[in-house]
């Protein structure tokens, strides 16, 4: 009932429609993002893709302790995605451990998969420098579109012969660039994460450096000159905040040119961030 | 026939005299190897049964979690949602590594909301290389609620209640034990992950039969189907949810099952028909009809020893 003193131009249902179009849950919501910690490839200093190697020893503390971190800033995930590859996934397992939420729904998805790393996969890195030279290297590595040598149908890193892909298709000489590895993450992104963000629901996403870039490409805009070469430490919590129209509320801690924000001791992941263009040095 | 069999044996023993590439590596021959040695020994188990070679055969694998820090402490579970101790850890870890030597694997995995029942999973596909395939939570694999108990050291309630009484509230079929109060730290609607259960379907306790009641829902509406489509199932989960679920498999009386003991951490094979019936193994222990896997005479002496709680 409006009482008789409010203003003429307050229509009684006014609040009511507008009640009635706003949606479920209006923001911030609230993204996660962590590339899974060291693996034993990372330690091999081998290119991994799409090889299933786990988390190193070191890789396991990192993301215990990244679980920890978002525990003590209070982020409780309401759903979770990550990929095929179980670096990733033990990664999220840890982080649901240290959170308390190991029974909310996970889902692994191929599209989350590092980018495949086509006929480089299992070789060392520094060997490959001496063979092909730093530069080319560079470019496979670093470049948005050129893509590495393919790995062909019998090669045993081509997902043809891996069981975790047997309902799909890949081309048979398969091998990926940044961009590529693009293509499939926006999409899924826009298809099935987004929805549950505009839920109201806090979304993990445990996943690797390149499927991350892809998305923080998109979520900040960054251009492709850009992106090849933003580090992403692994294991440190990366924490996103989306407005009502899913565009990123620029946190006051980012480090440029994201606008997210790291968890944690800031100088040392500043150091992390250093640490990974180093992988190719000798 | 016999052709077929020869090649099949003659390749399977040339690939054992292969390199045995490390656990991770995933290289085609070795899968497809051992997916032949699996199949032999599949047939070869297969012509000592009953049934026609021609029957439809479902695998279905259960797994009670390992020892958590509460049954260590002897105290009323329930939901409380308290972690696997070592020992479950390193049950579930022996489980794992028992399926990947005997060469199983899965399409999906069913478990509970409760951690011990998840890490118990977790642990085992890891062993198994199969951490990629989905996991599917539900509130109907728990546990049986243990109402006012939860939390309660059992023989301290046998000192407090009287051994017939806990006998009663343990071991019988339909007598639930006492209810808690809405208020109390331990009831489900307090608790975030059952937001979206209706209230009428939250226990306040359960009794095996009610337990029952609301895990069949599940077993009819969801996990028949998933078995019929053929995928290959594994259910990580509980005491008293794995007794309902061999109760309706096997067709085992109220009056047998609330004594069946289910040890902890070794999985537990059924072999079942088009119809879903079990399918008898040769090691199965009566009145179960699927086989427990690993060393035979310490899984006897396992079943024995949960018994022992509260003498």
């Amino acid at each position: 009932m409006t009482s008789i003193t409010s203003k003429t131009s307050e229509l009684p249902f006014a609040n009511l429609l507008k009640a009635c179009m706003a949606p479920a849950a209006e923001g911030p919501y609230t993204l996660v993002l962590i590339r899974h910690g060291e693996s034993e490839w990372n330690v091999e200093n081998k290119f991994t893709g799409w090889y299933d190697c786990p988390l190193s020893p070191k890789g396991v503390e990192e993301v215990i302790q990244a679980g920890k971190l978002l525990k003590e800033e209070g982020i409780k995930p309401d759903v979770a995605y990550t990929s095929l590859l179980q670096r990733a996934i033990k990664t999220l397992n840890h982080v649901q451990e240290e959170t308390g939420t190991m029974w909310i729904p996970v889902t692994r998805a191929w599209q989350l998969n590092e980018r495949h790393y086509g006929g480089l996969t299992g070789l060392d890195k520094v060997k490959t420098v001496e063979k092909h030279g730093e530069e080319q290297v560079l470019i496979w590595r670093r470049s948005y579109d050129i893509p590495p040598p393919p790995a062909t149908a019998d090669s045993p890193y081509h997902p043809a012969n891996d069981p975790k892909y047997a309902n799909l298709n890949f081309p048979e000489e398969f091998t990926e660039t940044l961009k590529t590895t693009l293509d499939r993450v926006l999409p899924y992104y826009e298809s099935k994460i987004v929805p549950d963000l505009k839920d109201g629901k806090v979304v993990v996403i445990a996943a690797h450096g390149n499927s991350l870039r892809a998305l923080v490409k998109h979520l900040d805009g960054i251009d492709e000159e850009t992106i090849p070469n933003l580090n992403i430490p692994t294991g440190v919590p990366l924490i996103y905040q989306l407005d009502g129209n899913m565009n990123v509320i620029p946190s006051e801690q980012a480090i440029a040119p994201l606008r997210g924000h790291y968890l944690g001791d800031q100088d040392e992941v500043r150091a992390r961030i250093e640490g990974v263009a180093n992988q190719t040095k000798k | 026939m016999f052709l077929l069999k020869y090649l099949l044996t003659s390749f399977a023993v040339a690939n054992a005299f292969m390199s045995t590439p490390s656990q991770k590596t995933l290289t085609p021959s070795r899968t497809f190897g051992s997916q032949i040695e699996q199949r032999i020994s599949q047939v070869r188990k297969h012509a000592t049964r009953a049934s026609t070679s021609l029957a439809m055969k479902y695998t279905l694998v259960l797994v009670r979690h390992g020892e958590s820090t509460w049954n260590k402490a002897n105290l009323f579970t329930g939901w409380a949602d308290v972690p696997l101790s070592e020992k479950g850890v390193e049950e579930a870890t022996a489980g794992g590594k028992l399926l990947a030597e005997e060469g199983f694997t899965f399409d999906v995995a069913y478990t509970s909301t409760l951690k011990r029942a998840i890490k118990t999973l977790w642990i085992i596909l890891e062993e198994m290389d199969l951490m990629y395939i989905p996991i599917v939570n539900t509130w109907r694999l728990n546990e049986r609620h243990y109402g006012a108990l939860q939390g309660l050291n059992k023989q301290e309630t046998v000192d407090k209640y009287g051994k017939e009484q806990v006998l009663i509230w343990r071991r019988s079929y339909d007598i639930p034990p006492p209810e808690l109060e809405k208020d109390n730290e331990h009831y489900p609607g307090k608790d975030p992950r059952y937001a979206d259960v209706a209230e009428e379907d939250l226990p306040l306790a359960e009794s095996l039969k009610l337990t029952e009641d609301r895990f069949m829902v599940d077993w009819e509406k969801t996990l028949v189907p998933e078995i019929k489509s053929g995928k290959k199932i594994l259910i990580a989960a509980h005491g008293n949810t794995l007794r309902a679920l061999v109760k309706h498999l096997d067709g085992i009386s109220e009056d047998d099952i609330t004594g069946l003991n289910i040890p902890t951490g070794i999985p537990l094979v059924y072999e079942l028909d088009e119809d879903l019936q079990p399918i008898p193994h040769s090691d199965a222990i009566a009145p179960l009809s699927g086989r427990y896997l690993g060393n035979q005479e310490e899984v006897k002496a396992r079943i024995g020893a949960v018994v022992a709680q509260t003498k």
